[in-house]
């Protein structure tokens, strides 16, 4: 899986393309939010257009992303899932906790 | 005179060893003074014999039980030819075929003593025929340790390489490298002529002849390093005052074993065999040379052979504490729940690995109340098991102290938050079922179970809460459905519908749906091993992937109705 992070206004964008799944992929997202949160960027939105697979501990990457962010007063959104991803965070629950986005515009307008 | 003949053993966990028939009599048996001891209960304790007379090996059953096969043919006294299978009793678990390859101008070595004796000799022609001898009784030592007492480590394995090494070069000192986890070469043995280990400075050595030797991945010989043909910018075997240097690279071979040829598939270089002297100029001829080149192959087999013996050692003793994990986990799972009269209800989990991070729990809360559990935590393994195992004991504990379904889950999902890492979560279904068939559930995350009711029709239960133990802040709120008779709840986790076929295909909710619906009239454990019947059908024996657990709930006719 690649990362890549731009900004755009106040707004950091994670961009992700691969599988977010169990070993290093879940954990360089995690490593990444973590760096952002150092370097004091606190609105972070997940690109998700470019993952095809997410498992368990891809969904387990995303709450502690959410969590650690939120523990800053910062907000962590969601940008484009797939149609398996959105059912996933359906079947999780995710839905009624993380805000989703269908377009890049009305995310960063969104913080 | 023949270079004996010998035994190949290949047992069912892939070893192969060679044990030459180096005795007039060579027994074997069950007993530990056999030469060749083999431990299955159908061997009798002395079992039988291979004689060398006349120039040729017979084998000779000496009272056994079991008796001994030849080519499978039961035999008293059997005149033994190359290539000829032999077997002991009915031990099927060690493959044993007799080599008789004679090779001309070896000479055979008749010593039942297991010690390694190197001599030294001075001349080379004698050097060579006795360091032949050495190295086959090297070979031997190791050979037989490995089959009787599994007791020795990689390390005496490499003394005795680094030993021999300097017996059959004359060389003063020899040192054993072996590459690292990071590619790097690593002092493993260093050992002067009287078998003393090196220390401190006296560690001082060509350092750039052994790196070419490993780099390049070939012999390199120095036999007098004040040659200026060598065009040495060695600093070292100047500053060192070194006459003679051999340095052979160690390579691991991994191969094809056929009956008849051994094909070398892959060959790398993991470390060198490395010998210098100050004083003798000239001791390393080609033949020295050779011979320890064939050391280094046939070290290397054997230290690859002790190497395995180990790992499998290892391995087994880490099964079995899995395997012990496995038991808890079994007993950590209700048994003999007693069904009342108005429903059926039967359950499986079958972990992917030793254990799962699939639970589940029946809890018969009063005469008329019980809760059904279905939880799958993330992650795979031991990790996953141990939480497991946390959250279905505080399930239980809160289920009988009677609170109502909201307040367990919202403290349970307190508690996981406080208590795991905090990107581990749990996916749970639970559902309480009275006796008038109100059924009561909350579904965190979880796969929406399927209710295939008596009139055909479908529905999934769930709630849209959220994932246990990522948010302290989440609420839990429960829905309730009357169930009738006839009707079929089927609670899973993932890993039914996720199951996948060679084509990378998986079975999926609707294929469970539909079986469901088709095999709804059965009893809930007709119906539950259908489904499991249908996934492993699916999968065509391809390796589970996931752990697979299930709850069927089947209403029965005779309900009473409030």
């Amino acid at each position: 899986m690649e990362i890549n992070i731009r900004v755009s206004g106040h707004v950091t964008i994670i961009e992700l393309s691969g599988n977010l799944i169990i070993g290093r992929s879940e954990e360089s997202l995690r490593e990444a939010v973590n760096t952002l949160i150092s370097s004091e960027q606190k609105n972070l939105l997940l690109n998700l257009a470019d993952v095809a697979i997410i498992d368990s501990s891809g969904i387990g990457a995303m709450i502690k992303s959410f969590t650690s962010v939120r523990a800053v007063e910062g907000n962590f959104k969601i940008l484009k899932p797939s149609r398996m991803a959105h059912q996933l965070l359906t079947i999780t629950g995710l839905l009624s906790v993380l805000e989703i986005f269908e377009d890049e515009s009305s995310a960063i307008s969104s913080f | 005179m023949q270079r004996p003949a010998q035994l190949k053993i290949s047992s069912q966990f892939g070893v192969t060893r060679i044990i030459p028939l180096t005795k007039p009599v060579f027994a074997i048996g069950r007993k530990a003074e056999n030469d060749l001891q083999l431990l299955s209960d159908s061997v009798s304790r002395q079992h039988a014999e291979i004689l060398y007379q006349d120039d040729a090996y017979f084998i000779v059953d000496v009272g056994s039980k079991r008796g001994t096969f030849v080519n499978d043919q039961r035999v008293q006294r059997c005149a033994l030819q190359h290539l000829d299978r032999v077997r002991i009793g009915g031990d099927e678990d060690q493959q044993i075929i007799f080599l008789d390859d004679t090779v001309e101008n070896a000479s055979a070595i008749f010593d039942s003593s297991p010690h390694l004796r190197l001599s030294s000799t001075t001349n080379d022609r004698n050097r060579e025929a006795s360091a032949n001898e050495e190295l086959q009784k090297l070979s031997r030592f190791i050979e037989v340790n490995q089959a009787f007492k599994f007791s020795m480590t990689p390390d005496d394995v490499l003394c005795l390489i680094v030993d021999a090494a300097i017996e059959i070069t004359g060389a003063e000192r020899g040192f054993l490298m072996l590459r690292n986890g990071k590619g790097d070469l690593e002092f493993k043995v260093a050992r002067d002529r009287n078998r003393n280990w090196l220390i401190g400075n006296e560690f001082s050595m060509s350092r750039s002849v052994v790196e070419e030797a490993f780099k390049q991945n070939h012999s390199v010989i120095i036999n007098d390093a004040s040659d200026p043909r060598y065009d040495l910018p060695r600093h070292s075997v100047r500053h060192l005052e070194l006459r003679s240097i051999a340095c052979i690279p160690l390579r691991r071979f991994q191969m094809s074993e056929n009956m008849d040829a051994t094909t070398v598939l892959k060959r790398d270089v993991i470390g060198v065999l490395y010998v210098d002297s100050q004083v003798s100029s000239g001791t390393l001829s080609e033949t020295s040379v050779r011979l320890l080149e064939s050391l280094a192959f046939e070290a290397t087999k054997s230290l690859e052979n002790v190497r395995l013996m180990h790992e499998e050692q290892e391995k087994k003793s880490l099964e079995s504490e899995l395997n012990m994990a496995r038991q808890v986990q079994i007993t950590l799972s209700p048994t003999g729940f007693n069904e009342p009269s108005h429903f059926g209800v039967s359950a499986l989990s079958v972990p992917s690995r030793y254990v799962g991070g699939d639970f589940y729990d029946l809890i018969p809360i009063s005469d008329d109340r019980s809760v059904f559990v279905l939880g799958d935590v993330s992650g795979k393994g031991i990790a996953a098991a141990l939480l497991a195992a946390m959250a279905q004991g505080a399930l239980q504990v809160q289920f009988h102290s009677a609170l109502p379904l909201t307040s367990v889950i919202t403290s349970i999902n307190k508690l996981l938050v406080q208590r795991s890492a905090s990107n581990k979560f749990i996916t749970l279904f639970c559902g309480e079922l009275d006796a008038h068939g109100h059924f009561t559930y909350i579904n965190a995350g979880h796969n929406p179970p399927i209710l295939a009711r008596n009139d055909g029709s479908i529905e999934t239960l769930t709630t849209r809460s959220v994932v246990l133990g990522a948010f302290d802040f989440a609420a839990y709120h429960p829905l309730q459905t009357r169930l009738n008779p006839g009707d079929v709840v089927v609670m899973y986790t993932d890993g039914v519908t996720e199951a996948v076929n060679a084509a990378n295909e998986m079975y999926g909710e609707e294929r469970l749906t539909a079986l469901v619906r088709e095999q709804a009239g059965l009893s809930a454990e007709g119906i539950k091993s259908m489904i499991l019947e249908d996934v492993i059908r699916f999968t065509q024996g391809l390796p589970q992937g996931d752990d697979i657990t299930m709850i069927v709930l089947k209403m029965k006719a005779e309900i009473s109705r409030k």
